[in-house]
């Protein structure tokens, strides 16, 4: 092919991607094309085969040492299940008597959702586009299911295909989470400040809200995808923004580096009934 | 086999690439293995070949990352037509030259990633300006070694292949 050809060729090919980008801009999150599902259905199990590799032999050296600190290991264990127990039975009188008071103001608690362990076979934090590949096995992962760790907020799935999710991390600069100060109740929106640190934005808090460094932030359950009080982050700085909000950065409450096992989070947003009776309802 | 070769190629960049971000979590901010590939291989000066290597990479380096589909597509299949025009009227075979290509197209590439978010994404994020130059530095001295590398293995496959060649003539 002579080069003109191939110049109009380029053309055409870099016109039909520059549609591509802008549609898929402008998209919806369940819309996904065939191509980018074609091609996570190709790649993911390469990135599984990798990661189980390097975690088996990751496994194998740390099996090594860890046979050394064994005992210590297990007396220290066997002391903090004893601590934990102890804990757990406080924590279920107070649990009681949260269901006793429910019930006497008639207050319904927030539907609790059920949560599975799934594998993290590629992660991306640090480059400008954060993605996270998940292995869900046979069941499937669902578009906009939260996606958490013992620490807190991790992301949600933003792409499914077949037995593989890729997850929109909350430090990502698209990805905003309806959060809540814990001291004070204030709600606001956190979103990811996009930056290589990873940290994460605090925004619409009013100038009058009370808001100090060390102050937690958990979902608020107004987004529609998170349920309320899981942490996202913490307060670590507090400026005086534009003319009425402040501007509050927030250290994440998940180790972003540490992700090998994600949870997914199971849970109706929005009771049946109530999205029958009005379609597209949000909480 | 050009078509194997470079399946070949793009396989180890994928393969180095999971690795290296299991291992160095900050791995891809470091190199952009993919793109180093197409580049190397629009040296050859053939462009509509590196159009479409450009455009393979492009949509695997899409299928890795979170932005949307086409982004790197587009970014890449540029890179790869630019530098296929250049290597036409430029001969570039010193490894320092060939370091600096890399690291340009790799400037470019973030260049052009920068541009398309502006223009058509709603809430742009866009790269970190002390993170392009590392990458494309990463970029070019990773190019630097596989050009280098890759041509002392085809220099010392000739120098058998002479050999070969020479003695069953002796025969």
């Amino acid at each position: 092919m002579d080069e003109r050809r191939t110049a109009w060729l380029l053309i055409v090919v870099l016109v039909g991607q520059l549609i591509l980008v802008a549609i898929e801009g402008a998209r919806s999150s369940s819309s996904v094309t065939y191509a980018e599902s074609l091609g996570l259905y190709l790649l993911g199990p390469v990135a599984r085969v990798v990661a189980a590799t390097s975690g088996s032999l990751e496994g194998l050296r740390g099996g090594i040492r860890l046979q050394r600190s064994l005992l210590a290991e297990n007396r220290a264990l066997r002391q903090q299940v004893e601590d934990l127990r102890l804990h757990l039975l406080r924590l279920s009188d107070v649990e009681e008597e949260m269901a006793r008071l429910g019930e006497a103001i008639r207050y319904a608690a927030p539907l609790a959702g059920q949560i599975r362990a799934v594998d993290v076979v590629y992660a991306d934090r640090t480059s400008w586009l954060r993605t996270l590949i998940l292995y869900t096995g046979s069941q499937s992962a669902s578009i906009d299911q939260p996606v958490l760790s013992p620490a807190g907020v991790v992301g949600r799935v933003v792409m499914v295909a077949g037995p593989y999710a890729k997850v929109q991390l909350v430090t990502d600069r698209a990805a905003s989470v309806g959060g809540m100060l814990l001291r004070t109740r204030r709600q606001g929106l956190v979103r990811g400040s996009g930056q290589a640190s990873g940290g994460l934005n605090l925004e619409y808090m009013l100038l009058q809200a009370d808001v100090r460094p060390g102050d937690r932030v958990v979902t608020a359950g107004i987004d529609g995808i998170y349920p309320r009080g899981i942490p996202v982050g913490t307060v670590v700085s507090v400026e005086p923004g534009g003319e009425l909000f402040h501007k509050i950065r927030l250290a994440p409450a998940v180790d972003f580096a540490k992700l090998d096992q994600v949870y997914l989070l199971d849970h109706v947003s929005v009771p049946r009934e109530i999205e029958k009776a009005v379609p597209g309802a949000r909480p | 086999m050009r078509v194997l070769r470079i399946f070949a190629a793009f396989t180890l960049a994928l393969l180095a690439h999971l690795v290296g971000m299991h291992l160095f979590p900050s791995f891809g901010r470091v190199v952009d293995l993919f793109l180093v590939v197409l580049v190397l291989h629009a040296l050859e000066g053939n462009s509509l070949s590196a159009l479409l290597v450009g455009l393979c990479a492009g949509l695997l380096e899409d299928t890795l990352t979170n932005g949307p589909f086409g982004l790197f597509g587009f970014a890449d299949t540029a890179v790869a037509y630019l530098t296929a025009r250049l290597a036409q009227r430029l001969v570039i075979q010193r490894p320092a030259g060939v370091a600096g290509v890399v690291a340009f197209g790799s400037l470019a590439q973030q260049g052009t990633l920068a541009l398309l978010a502006f223009l058509l994404l709603p809430n742009p994020s866009l790269p970190d300006p002390v993170g392009a130059l590392v990458q494309a530095a990463g970029c070019g001295i990773i190019g630097m070694v596989v050009y280098v590398a890759f041509r002392r293995w085809s220099r010392v496959l000739d120098v058998r292949r002479r050999s070969r060649v020479s003695r069953l003539r002796l025969e």
